[in-house]
């Protein structure tokens, strides 16, 4: 049977709380994997397996090991001095805790129903893929050219200056 | 479970994130904030999904969306990273503070 997803929720919290509160930043990555490899099961729970396979793919397979090499470049990027810091801590979390504070108010009390029985084709691969292409089909053209255009500025932003500049500077 | 659950949990998320923008002073640790509070999102949207949507497809192509702008946000700020990191030999947010008045 599936796993509870009240150990996967804990899961998930202890990965973030790893991921905000350590001071190396490659053990804060790792925590980061542990967040989101727990959010992958909470999709799988809520009865998508198409978006926790992105979510795999995208997020724990593409941007944490993007991080993981961005802090491997250096060991000055790992550690950097971030203060002795309880005073920055309690600065970090007046704001955290505020949003909680008017958030959850407004998110209790209502009368809440179970989830409805799922339909098994409105979530299947071939409805989102048609709807991709018909109705959202703007969208995801847009999404493509923003994406190209990440890579170039990437490219672009991270390259090391060309010599024939470096000699007219 | 009902659809309460799921918004509080997502809320503490998007805090734990908050704490890490606002608090951390590394580049790299803001932007692990900033992938949280994306998650929380995301997790909003299927949770809404699941329990009011009218059409299921929807709410995982937002999902779907906001996974692309993470991926292209994260390209993009891991290269300003490592540029700002060259130039300036490090990665504390104190230190980047031309623009002060």
């Amino acid at each position: 049977m599936t796993i509870p997803v009240g150990i996967l929720m804990a899961i998930c919290i202890a990965g973030a709380f790893i991921a905000v509160s350590v001071k190396n930043v490659l053990h804060a990555v790792f925590g980061l994997a542990i967040a989101l490899l727990a959010v992958v099961g909470l999709f799988l729970y809520l009865g998508s397996p198409f978006v926790a396979t992105m979510e795999v793919l995208i997020y724990v397979g593409g941007i944490s090991v993007a991080m993981v090499f961005a802090v491997m470049l250096s060991q000055a990027i790992s550690s950097v001095d971030e203060g002795d810091g309880w005073v920055r801590r309690v600065l970090g979390l007046i704001p955290a805790i505020a949003f909680l504070v008017v958030i959850i108010p407004i998110l209790v009390g209502h009368e809440s129903k179970p989830a409805p029985e799922l339909p098994a084709a409105a979530w299947s691969v071939e409805a989102i893929g048609r709807a991709l292409l018909t109705h959202y089909n703007l969208v995801f053209e847009m999404l493509s050219v923003v994406l190209l255009l990440a890579i170039l500025g990437a490219i672009a932003i991270a390259q090391r200056p060309r010599k024939n500049e470096k000699e007219s500077s | 479970m009902t659809l309460e659950i799921w918004l509080i949990f997502a809320a503490v998320l998007f805090a734990f994130g908050i704490y890490a923008v606002v608090a951390r002073r590394n580049l790299i640790a803001v932007l692990i904030g900033v992938e949280l509070m994306l998650n929380a999102a995301s997790l909003n949207f299927m949770a809404f999904n699941r329990f009011v949507a009218t059409d299921p497809a929807t709410g995982q192509i937002i999902v779907l969306f906001i996974m692309g702008l993470a991926a292209a946000e994260v390209a993009i700020a891991l290269s300003i990273v490592v540029q700002v990191f060259r130039n300036r030999g490090g990665i504390r947010t104190d230190d980047l503070n031309e623009l002060k008045g």
